[in-house]
């Protein structure tokens, strides 16, 4: 960003101030042989740079191989790998009316709070609002490719595969989880197990994963004879039961050798173990509103502490029952009292239960302190997780975690940035300052350094720019560019300005969109543009079309007087009627070059001595006597196109049968011809041109004319 | 995140992009000209339509016509010869290019751009010898005749003249902002051995003495006298 003048209402110059941070430095590949003589840059639509790139010409004239120059096209901030592009355009084009519609909501709330007396325009149906678009932009993000779904309930299948998750919707979720669902602190933490019940699958690329062992175990399951004596098989247990996947436990126990018809009868106590581990956990008391159909655990509104305390006795009795010595089976003995330390919250147990950061962290809510509330609490323990299992690489879900519950709104606008591009942050903006009066002052102050734009207003652009990068989404920048006050609009008259106009659908698109907005100068740029385009391509009454839309005075004035020039002269059948077809679409307009009528006259008198092929046709012949008369009389006829009218009717003057013209005409043409005689001599003159002798023939038929008339009468 | 939109043929030296980036001129060192087009709007990649021979040395520079006056590239030669192209199509013939107009003169053009301004479309082209030269298109529809505006030296000074400089490269941008009111304005500067003239200077019109007048001079005291390459004027977006 260039440095800007501090006295900006006068507009002095600046230079731009060398403290600015470094720029970035990008490799561009473009596959020439030779070295580089010269670049060309030029910047094409939205943010997309073009790069032309010359190869030095060879100067001893021999052939080289390799092109002379490559041009390439660069568009930094490349798409998210999870979703393809035509994934992204449906996004990109379904967000369009949630956010023109909470736009609308906004301004209409704002307007009433004007004159009401609430302080806060904030009420109920504001938090509707606000989960409306939030939802409506979180259908856009389900991901159309979905793994296959078993019909059939396997019993040995321990995950289901729904729809494939993305990274995108991940955050979306926790960004409406935290920003847009009304302050329900006491049920985030449960919240945050769904969410990653759900995406823990995203973490496998980067980091180990209880999903990732599960994976892997269904993988083995096929081929185990006997689960219980897997090692793996109890592991796997422990960590699902650390994150809360009960529903996955309790089957995977329901899996025991032990509940063999069988062994029923031998394993007795050691089933009777597994089976009260497996009631147990069904039984977790869990705080919130309700469950999933068919999902374990107990549901409890508020603090549910006689309930937890409960459950905990009942798990300490277990673990201090007899029945352990009596179980024979090592592994089972030893895995089911590793769950149960899993449920009394050992810290032990659930780190080394679980496999990164997040994991740990769910741990703690679900087993370690279960009532816990506040974000500042969560973003501690959130720090101590971390410090247990440090992260091996960045991971932008995380990333973005850590920001929310640092409730720093600048640091979570930079991950989103960062991890998910200018779509999430121009939309996730909303969200951020839906509920907070600090966000909302920080996102929507305007900043000198940005140029006296908000970062909300800098980050829509910034979007609207990404999205009129490319042809098929350009049209819906305008919903994004008008929303800004300060740059907005003349952004969008810079956009459509650059629209080509040959494709004639693309032409009415950007008419229709300047009409909208009510950009009348653009609108008449664009035609003209369209306008001199038909004309010089050999589409003239396109040309003429589109001009007089434009109300382009200027042109049309020059294209009426090059229709002039056909005055007089012989022309073809296909440029007559051409030349037809433009004067009756330039109108009579009588401002234009000494006015068309003349040209609408000329026109029809034309006509009708084209009809009059043979030297018969006496009542054609008359009617055209009767132009030329009216022609001749009329004050508008410009007196340089006397001459190539008369020249033009001499097959009239010098009619075979009877002379058509009466004395008074043939006296009125006679007087007009001196007239002219005299004009000519005048400096000023401009010769039609015609063949010398025009002037003599013309004046010939004429006498001849008269002696032939005053002999009739 | 780069993508090859387009190939150039051997000997391609100069390229410029139409207004709404559509079409690429490119000037080779064999005299010829490349118009490049995509056959699909959808698509991103440029293939050559047409290919003339428009000097006989090579072609340094192309630059666009603006679009309201038609389809054009104005060329400027290794010798200095400006031609100005257009594509039309005439009567019954197919789609061609055609030369419009060509200026020769002992002085060399070295760049050459292209101003709408409320009225007429103007162009500036500065010489070898330090002059610029403005002209004015008399008519809208026919891009041959071309009216001598103004001529004058980037010197702040317009009194005296400096004689005999010697300039090998110039630069000109117009600026993009041509709103009610506001008179129009481009920047030049110039690569050559005579300091005054290299400086880059903002010229404004003055429709009341009919003048074209240095309004601001880019240059910081100590490098006044530095030779400049290229000038490029930002949009105006509202500040």
């Amino acid at each position: 960003m260039p440095g800007v003048s501090s006295d900006s209402a006068r507009g002095a110059l600046v230079p731009l101030s060398p403290e600015s941070p470094a720029a970035a430095v990008y490799p561009l590949r473009h596959g020439l042989k030779s070295p580089i003589s010269r670049l060309s840059i030029s910047w094409s639509r939205g943010n997309s740079l073009r790069v032309s790139v010359f190869a030095a010409p060879s100067s001893d004239g021999s052939v080289n191989d390799g092109d002379g120059g490559k041009v390439v096209e660069v568009k930094l901030g490349g798409g998210d790998g999870e979703i393809s592009e035509a994934h992204w355009r449906r996004i990109a084009y379904g967000s369009v009316s949630p956010f023109a519609l909470l736009q609308s909501r906004k301004n209409a709330v704002f307007s009433l709070s004007k004159f009401s007396m609430n302080s806060s325009p904030y009420d109920g149906d504001w938090w509707d609002y606000i989960m409306e678009y939030s939802k409506d932009i979180n259908a856009l993000l389900v991901n159309q490719k979905s793994a296959s779904v078993p019909v059939l309930d396997d019993p040995k299948s321990v995950i289901t595969k729904g729809e494939e998750p993305t990274s995108l919707k991940a955050a979306w979720e926790l960004l409406e989880m935290f920003y847009a669902e009304k302050p329900s602190h006491s049920w985030l933490p449960e919240r945050l197990v769904d969410w990653l019940a759900d995406y823990d699958s995203l973490f496998s690329g980067t980091h180990p994963t209880v999903h990732s062992k599960l994976v892997d175990f269904q993988k083995e399951l096929v081929n185990l004879q006997v689960v219980e004596d897997d090692p793996k098989y109890w592991e796997v247990m422990s960590s699902a039961l650390a994150v809360g996947w009960l529903n996955i436990v309790v089957k995977m126990l329901r899996l025991h050798g032990s509940y063999r018809l069988d062994q029923l009868s031998n394993r007795e106590t050691e089933n009777g173990l597994v089976e009260a581990v497996a009631v147990l956990i069904s039984k977790m008391p869990r705080m919130r509103l309700e469950h999933e159909a068919g999902k374990l655990g107990e549901c409890y509104k508020a603090k549910p502490d006689f309930a937890w305390e409960k459950w905990r006795g009942q798990i300490n009795k277990l673990d201090s029952s007899a029945f352990w010595f009596q179980c024979a089976h090592q592994q089972t003995r030893e895995g089911l009292r590793s769950m149960l330390q899993i449920m009394l919250g050992n810290a032990n147990s659930l780190c080394s239960a679980t496999y990164n950061w997040i994991e740990l962290y769910i741990s703690h809510f679900l087993y370690m302190r279960p009532l816990t509330v506040g974000l500042e609490s969560m973003y501690s323990l959130a720090q101590k997780s971390i410090q247990l299992k440090p992260m091996a690489s960045a991971h932008r879900l995380m990333g973005l975690i850590i920001g929310i519950l640092g409730e720093n709104t600048e640091v979570v606008l930079a991950e989103c940035l960062k991890g998910f591009g200018p779509w999430m942050v121009a939309h996730a903006i909303e969200l951020l300052t839906a509920g907070s009066d600090h966000a909302e002052m920080l996102l929507h102050e305007e900043r000198q350094n940005l140029g006296g734009i908000s970062i909300e207003e800098l980050h829509r652009l910034v979007y609207a720019q990404v999205l009129s990068s490319f042809p098929l989404t350009w049209q819906i920048a305008p919903i994004y560019l008008i929303s800004c006050m300060k740059h907005g609009m003349v952004l969008l008259q810079r956009l459509l300005s650059k629209q080509p106009v040959q494709d004639n659908q693309l032409l009415l698109k950007s008419i229709e969109i300047c009409r909208l907005y009510e950009l009348h100068s653009v609108t008449s740029n664009i035609m003209k543009i369209a306008g001199v385009h038909h004309w010089k391509h050999g589409r003239k009454g396109s040309g003429v079309f589109w001009l007089q839309q434009a109300r382009d005075e200027y042109r049309l004035n020059r294209i009426a007087l090059q229709l002039f020039d056909s005055v007089g002269k012989t022309i073809s059948d296909e440029s007559f009627k051409q030349w037809e077809g433009l004067i009756q679409l330039l109108g009579s307009d009588s401002k234009t070059a000494g006015g068309l009528e003349f040209l609408h006259k000329y026109r029809d008198f034309k006509k009708s001595l084209r009809q009059i092929h043979d030297g018969k046709a006496t009542d054609s012949a008359r009617q055209a006597v009767e132009s030329l008369i009216s022609l001749m009389k009329n004050p508008s006829t410009p007196q340089r196109f006397w001459l190539p009218l008369l020249y033009d009717s001499l097959k009239l003057l010098n009619w075979k049968e009877r002379p058509l013209l009466n004395v008074s005409q043939t006296n009125l043409l006679l007087n007009k011809l001196q007239e002219l005689s005299m004009a000519r001599l005048r400096p000023d003159f401009i010769e039609s041109e015609l063949p010398p002798q025009a002037l003599n023939s013309v004046r010939l038929a004429l006498g001849t004319n008269l002696g032939r008339a005053i002999l009739e009468e | 995140m780069e993508k090859p939109v387009a190939t150039l043929d051997k000997g391609a030296i100069c390229s410029a992009w139409n207004y709404c980036g559509q079409r690429l001129a490119a000037g080779s060192v064999d005299g010829y000209l490349s118009i490049l087009d995509s056959r699909d709007p959808l698509s991103s990649s440029f293939t050559s339509s047409f290919k003339f021979k428009v000097h006989e040395g090579c072609v340094v520079k192309v630059a666009w016509i603006p679009p309201e006056y038609g389809v054009a590239v104005a060329c400027i030669a290794e010798d200095g010869t400006l031609s100005i192209w257009e594509e039309l199509v005439e009567g019954t013939n197919p789609l061609e290019w055609k030369l419009c107009t060509s200026f020769k003169t002992s002085s060399k053009v070295l760049d050459v751009q292209f101003s709408v301004t409320q009225t007429s479309l103007k162009m500036v082209a500065a010489y070898s010898d330090g002059f610029v030269k403005v002209f004015e298109l008399l008519d809208p529809l026919e891009l041959k005749n071309w009216q001598l505006q103004a001529e004058f030296q980037n010197v702040i000074d317009s009194v005296t003249i400096v004689g005999k400089a010697s300039c090998l490269t110039a630069c000109i941008s117009w600026n993009p902002q041509n709103g009610e009111g506001q008179e129009s304005s481009f920047i030049l500067g110039f690569n050559s051995d005579t300091p005054q003239l290299n400086s880059p200077k903002v010229w404004e019109f003055d429709p009341a003495h009919q003048r074209w007048l240095p309004v601001a001079e880019l240059a910081l005291p100590v490098d006044k006298g530095d030779q400049i390459y290229s000038v490029a004027w930002a949009p105006n977006i509202g500040r």
